[in-house]
């Protein structure tokens, strides 16, 4: 079975194969226990592997780390990676540095806000001009809003 | 005498508290806001009383509902925890005053050591060496710019700005150059108002390369008053630490003795009762100053209990109901070393993370303790503290607890929500680390521009395989369901809906 994912920001194509019990992938060879962990061999070691999916996201832990691997449909490949810069946690916003039509470089504060209690800096993430800002002050937001937008 | 003690607090060390009350045979109180109605505390105590409100000021912060709770269900003792209403001395007298026992220090201890700067002049009078700095004792912004701009010019750089009523890293900031002092007068001023509601900030020279040796004491109502050797918390990210161990890997029995000694005096010096500890940055070369004292249990006092065998929180309640405490002479023995897990992307600057406790499987085995107040299942939100855990090890040496430290982090899995398990398990590896020439500043320093993690190839490629065969096969999944209806715009709600193959 062929499926796309997405990992670190590149897409990745997986098939793996199934052989009664055994599941392929080039020469790595992958078994599901009946506690729903994965037995496989890395470099010559058996590890066993927990994964879970969140929403779209498989959640693969392996020899003590984590990767966070995202199901995507083969086509729809969206380019997210836009000027949009997002709330990383709900909040509310302290301070606005800039304003629509200035222009700003990579690394240029934004933007202040507060989440649990800390105050987290929004510096831009390119060089360019800043679009829609709605934004002041006192304003809550929420995780995954789009906070200030930059157009190259 | 204390028959039923009232917990005025949530999470890992609510449940640290509530277990302590049961095995010392104690009847216990829970109390608990509506969105930590599922949480495990609430299940540990013999009764659990839900506050009302939605904000933290409306439940675990309202005194009188919480003192009215307490007269309501006959408790006769308050433990605030840490956090919260632990250091403050208007709660301490307001629960004396309703004629409940406090366990902690008196108010006026409280306030002493409270107000950083009270309490820098009490150590310079009580004899206890103090980090060069000023007290500013304006509370106008534009005032107290100025006596800190002057101040600035005798202290030098770099240099710290702090919170009089500060912690935690909250209304503090480091100021490398005199272009940056009155923006971070101002932002250090800010959050400290939003934090505690007190604006007054203060100067200390930045004594970098130290490293952070903290002393517990105990103090008794019988006039015992002793300390239970150093625990090192050097390691911290934005000034919270992540990483400490007991003992010091520097400490001598003469340099314990001294530091102890000034501990024993500084808690002397303000009347000290039940469980507190020092803190000191020690230089490199071995002298140590004052930094503060925390009137209450700390995060970390796991580390002493593994190396001296004592159960600090019975000795608290021990202490609260008149007795004399019940340690004998100060035994430390092997090593212990506490990681704080924190729902947070380390590889995003340590911006604290929500989502679901899909999976949570710690480890186990000997010398392994994990102090915590979540359990498979439970959600991380952006309400409380993004600490999930503490996970303490003890072994014979040092080497062999970093050793079993490795294990045990390789073998903690959490998904479903981005935690600081890679980032702990990578600390354990670096030289610094292994050597024990860890400082205050040493995360900066070994990742100036943040950290990322370290992963061969071999290993990407089979997380692949795992998601692709987990795909294939339809393996476990939570549904996230986002509602804002059930729990409140800042809390998504989710349900779980498993299916094992």
């Amino acid at each position: 079975m062929q499926h796309e994912f997405k990992f670190a920001g590149d897409t990745v194509e997986v098939t793996v194969a199934r052989d009664s019990q055994t599941w392929h992938l080039g020469d790595l060879e992958c078994q599901i226990m009946a506690d729903g962990r994965l037995k496989l061999t890395v470099n010559g070691v058996t590890k066993f592997a927990h994964s879970t999916k969140v929403g779209d996201v498989w959640w693969v832990h392996i020899d003590g780390h984590v990767f966070c691997i995202e199901k995507t449909e083969a086509g729809s490949n969206d380019d997210d990676s836009q000027g949009g810069m997002v709330a990383p946690m709900p909040g509310k916003i302290i301070d606005v540095l800039v304003e629509q039509g200035q222009s700003v470089t990579a690394g240029d504060l934004l933007l202040v806000m507060e989440a649990m209690k800390m105050e987290h800096r929004i510096v831009a993430n390119m060089d360019g001009v800043i679009g829609m800002l709605k934004l002041t002050p006192g304003d809550q937001v929420q995780q995954g809003d789009v906070l200030v937008e930059i157009s190259e | 005498m204390v028959s039923t003690v009232l917990v005025a607090n949530r999470g890992e060390i609510a449940c640290r508290i509530l277990r302590a009350c049961s095995e010392a045979g104690l009847n216990s109180v829970a109390i608990y806001a509506n969105n930590d109605k599922d949480s495990m505390f609430v299940e540990l105590a013999t009764i659990s009383v839900e506050l009302a409100g939605e904000t933290i000021g409306e439940t675990y912060l309202d005194q009188q509902q919480i003192l009215d709770i307490a007269a309501e269900y006959g408790a006769d003792a308050i433990h605030p925890g840490f956090g919260f209403l632990s250091e403050r001395a208007d709660f301490a007298r307001a629960v004396l005053e309703a004629g409940i026992t406090w366990i902690g220090p008196s108010p006026l201890a409280i306030e002493m050591m409270g107000d950083k700067m009270t309490a820098r002049k009490t150590m310079k009078a009580a004899g206890v060496p103090v980090i060069p700095g000023e007290e500013i004792d304006f509370e106008d912004e534009t005032k107290m710019i100025e006596a800190i701009v002057q101040a600035s010019t005798r202290v030098g750089y770099p240099l710290l700005l702090k919170a009089s009523s500060g912690g935690g890293g909250k209304g503090m900031r480091k100021v490398e150059s005199p272009d940056d002092l009155v923006e971070s007068i101002k932002g250090a001023r800010r959050e400290a108002i939003a934090a505690f509601g007190d604006g007054r900030v203060y100067i200390e020279r930045m004594l970098t390369g130290s490293k952070h040796v903290e002393i517990q004491v105990l103090a008794d109502t019988h006039g015992r008053v002793i300390h239970l050797g150093e625990r090192e918390c050097s390691v911290q990210r934005r000034h919270q630490k992540v990483f400490e161990e007991s003992p010091c890997p520097v400490m001598t029995t003469d340099l314990r003795e001294k530091m102890g000694q000034a501990a024993v005096m500084a808690a002397k010096a303000v009347d000290y009762e039940g469980a507190g500890t020092v803190e000191f940055l020690l230089t490199s070369t071995g002298e140590f100053f004052f930094l503060e004292m925390n009137t209450r249990i700390q995060v970390e006092h796991p580390v002493t209990e593994m190396v001296t065998g004592i159960d600090l929180v019975r000795e608290q309640l021990r202490i609260a109901a008149g007795k004399p405490m019940s340690c004998g002479q100060l035994m430390m023995r092997g090593h212990a070393i506490e990681v704080r897990l924190y729902a947070e992307d380390a590889s995003n600057n340590f911006l604290p993370a929500i989502g679901p406790l899909a999976v949570f499987r710690p480890p186990t085995g000997p010398g392994i303790r994990l102090d915590t107040g979540v359990r498979e299942g439970d959600m991380v939100t952006p309400n409380y503290d993004p600490m999930l855990a503490k996970l303490i090890v003890w072994a014979p040496s040092r080497a062999e607890a970093l050793q079993r430290m490795r294990r045990a982090l390789d073998d903690f899995v959490v998904l479903g929500t981005t935690t600081n398990l890679r980032f702990l398990r990578e600390l354990c590896d670096h030289e610094d680390v292994v050597s024990g020439a860890t400082d205050t500043t040493m995360i900066e320093r070994i990742w100036p521009n943040g950290w990322s993690p370290q992963f061969s190839s071999e290993i990407l490629n089979a997380a692949l395989m795992v998601a692709g065969v987990s795909e294939s096969a339809g393996l476990h999944t939570v549904q996230a369901t986002m509602s804002s209806t059930d729990d409140g715009p800042l809390s998504p709600f989710q349900s779980l809906t498993r299916r094992y193959p």
